[in-house]
């Protein structure tokens, strides 16, 4: 995959201490701020992975976070294990998940490379119910809990808001927020958020019932910043209650804009790691290779300068403007099974895109 | 027997029958001689509105509609649309565009030509850039080959109420209304009005969500559903029609048509209003699916071999043209 590749020239490029003359040839020529980017670059290879506030909880995480569908992706099983103890070596705390991701595998994976190290991350998984009633939602819980072998997680958020209607069936008499509030009474979970990637006015739906939520993710990426724009329409209100941000998709989620040359991997990391507000970015990583790419982004990172982010918005903003390096947004591609069934809606193989 | 009514185009001075014949329809039988006779019976019955577009079942629906018009000898009681496909491109492809529709049409003169598939955000922006298909519409009108212009879209009210907005006196604007569009992403609520200030015609499409789902799971009856769509304001609801017994279906609501009470209308949406909430009955609100593979090709989006229109396109490679620049 061409991705991969050239993430993997980039990485190369980076450890024989090409990082400078890339970073020069790239932005020097627009960018007032380069020389200061290129010295940051250079020092981030050794710093640690910058450690940020989680919301109003006082927890700290990692600014980089792994996600949990990737994880159930990968083709060999000791490979996912490899990646999860090498991503907490490197000093990665944020651990994404979701209880119907590959129908529990990927739970179940993250559960056993945890085994022993389950104190010192942060461990999200989210709950499907798609629109059901808290007692679904409870089941759920249990079976996260006992996949991901805890007794508690640190995060647990609602998935998947991408439905107009999901937010009114979520806050329904007997719904998923109840099960939200009587998990945490019990202990099983710590803080409590919700995600989705289809339109920012469903996450502004969601914090319009003014429930007490400690985040939410959502798609924050280059492209998403001029396109229908989680970055302008949700990071601003959440960061105004103290929430926690987590963002996803930061390559568009599916590297097409990369493969299209568009931008640069590395680049549309920074970009999405720089932005105001948002506290972990949740990467999709299928391989020690792209682990490592992370990594070498993530340690001692130093967000791009507004200057640097407005000139990259400007140059992606037309090919941006349709959404096609946004599937999630405006196509069916990205929205899984589960909600599918719960709405009515046709199956994946009957309606890909 | 009732006859189907006829009503207003607008501000336009021309007539059409209150349903009309969706071209993308008239290219699915399996047989031209099937089609033509589905033609031919509804003309005999009064329609006189006819839909096509260039791109639909890669031209064969342009071409099996205008040999089943020619045969009948109609032609120039007939109301004769079709509509430009460049998707941002440029003006020059409209017009071989143009000549193109004309000839498979049979015919040197359409009744409308629409701009096909405004469909995505940056759409209205690229129709009327310099050298985009709004000039080509000026160009087709000044020479004499196409009476009135307009265009048409599925995705979002939001994305027509822009092309609106640009000022362009278009004679006519296409989108689905139904009973599911009445509550939910609305064009019904938010472009019919806006339209009606500006007298542009309205030609209501997809008046059974384009995949007569909620008539599958019994949720409505399809006469239902198409005596909803025909009382809106609109001069004509095109149906996609590909059988004789569809049409006599069809048929059978539009002769005498008498609109539905407003108290009647309200009651439907109601009875429509919990399922139209996620769109799973209007996926051409919420999916690709009902976007041409020459829009996605224009626009750099994904095809998916599964869909019907792009297992065509791909048979028929000549037909695609490049991405806009």
């Amino acid at each position: 995959m061409s991705t991969t590749t050239t993430r993997r020239d980039l990485l190369k490029l980076t450890t024989a201490g090409a990082a400078m003359a890339l970073a020069g040839c790239a932005r020097a020529a627009s960018s007032p701020t380069a020389p200061r980017a290129s010295t940051s670059s250079a020092r981030a290879r050794t710093g640690e992975i910058p450690k940020r506030r989680f919301g109003g909880t006082g927890v700290r995480v990692s600014a980089i976070g792994i996600g949990g569908s990737h994880l159930g992706e990968v083709p060999n099983e000791n490979e996912a294990i490899r990646i999860v103890h090498e991503g907490i070596d490197g000093g990665i705390t944020f651990f994404d998940n979701a209880w119907e991701y590959h129908d529990g595998k990927s739970e179940e994976i993250l559960g056993r490379a945890l085994v022993g190290k389950r104190d010192g991350v942060f461990l999200m998984t989210k709950v499907c119910t798609h629109g059901r009633d808290r007692t679904v939602a409870m089941q759920q819980l249990e079976d996260s809990l006992r996949r991901l072998k805890t007794d508690h997680l640190d995060l647990w958020q609602v998935h998947e808001c991408i439905y107009d209607n999901d937010p009114e069936l979520h806050f329904a008499k007997g719904g998923v927020i109840e099960a939200l509030l009587e998990a945490k009474q019990q202990g099983k979970v710590r803080y409590v958020g919700f995600t989705g990637h289809k339109d920012p006015n469903i996450h502004l739906a969601m914090l319009g019932h003014d429930f007490p939520f400690d985040s939410a993710q959502m798609p924050l990426n280059c492209f998403d910043a001029t396109f229908r724009s989680f970055e302008q329409n949700v990071v601003p209100v959440a960061a105004k209650r103290g929430m926690a941000v987590i963002g996803m998709k930061s390559m568009g989620g599916g590297g097409q804009a990369v493969q299209a040359g568009v931008v640069g991997p590395e680049e549309a990391l920074r970009y999405a790691m720089s932005i105001p507000g948002v506290t972990v970015t949740v990467s999709g990583i299928d391989s020690i290779d792209i682990l490592r790419q992370n990594l070498a982004v993530a340690r001692g990172f130093e967000p791009m300068s507004a200057e640097e982010m407005a000139a990259i918005r400007t140059r992606v903003a037309p090919p941006a403007s349709d959404g096609h390096f946004e599937l999630y947004k405006t196509t069916k591609h990205f929205d899984a099974k589960v909600g599918r069934e719960q709405h009515g809606y046709l199956t994946v193989d009957e309606l890909p895109l | 027997m009732d006859a189907i009514p006829m009503r207003e185009l607008g501000k336009t001075g021309a007539k059409v029958s209150a349903i009309g014949m969706g071209g993308h329809h008239l290219g699915d039988p399996a047989s031209y001689d099937e089609s033509e006779r589905i033609v031919h019976e509804a003309i005999g019955a009064g329609v006189t509105f006819f839909d096509n577009c260039w791109e639909y079942h890669n031209g064969r629906s342009e071409d099996w509609a205008g040999r089943a018009i020619a045969t009948s000898g109609k032609r120039k009681n007939l109301f004769l649309m079709t509509k430009v496909c460049t998707h941002g491109r440029q003006a020059s492809m409209a017009m071989q565009m143009l000549e193109e529709s004309l000839r498979r049409l049979r015919t040197d003169y359409l009744d409308l030509w629409q701009i096909h598939g405004v469909s995505f955000d940056n759409d209205p922006e690229l129709a009327m850039a310099k050298g985009g298909v709004i000039e080509a519409l000026d160009q087709a009108k000044r020479a004499g080959k196409v009476r009135f212009v307009g265009f048409t879209g599925h995705k979002d009210p939001s994305i027509h109420l822009k092309m609106i907005g640009m000022g362009y006196p278009f004679d006519t604007v296409q989108m689905p209304l139904n009973c599911y569009d009445a509550t939910w992403r609305s064009f019904e609520q938010r472009v019919v009005p806006e339209a009606g200030k500006r007298e542009i015609a309205v030609l209501g499409m997809k008046p059974m969500t384009g995949k007569a789902g909620p008539i599958e799971k019994g949720d409505v009856t399809a006469a239902e559903m198409l005596r909803y769509a025909m009382s809106l304001p609109v001069a004509t609801t095109i149906c996609g029609i590909n059988t004789l017994e569809h049409l006599h279906q069809n048929l059978e609501v539009a002769r005498g048509f008498r609109p539905m009470s407003a108290e009647e209308m309200r009651s439907l949406r109601e009875q429509c209003r919990a399922r139209a909430a996620d769109g799973r009955y209007e996926l051409y609100k919420v999916s690709l699916l009902f976007d041409n593979p020459q829009a996605r090709l224009a626009h750099a989006f994904p095809l998916d071999a599964k869909n019907m229109e792009v297992k065509e396109a791909l048979e028929n490679m000549t037909n695609l043209s490049p991405p806009r620049p």
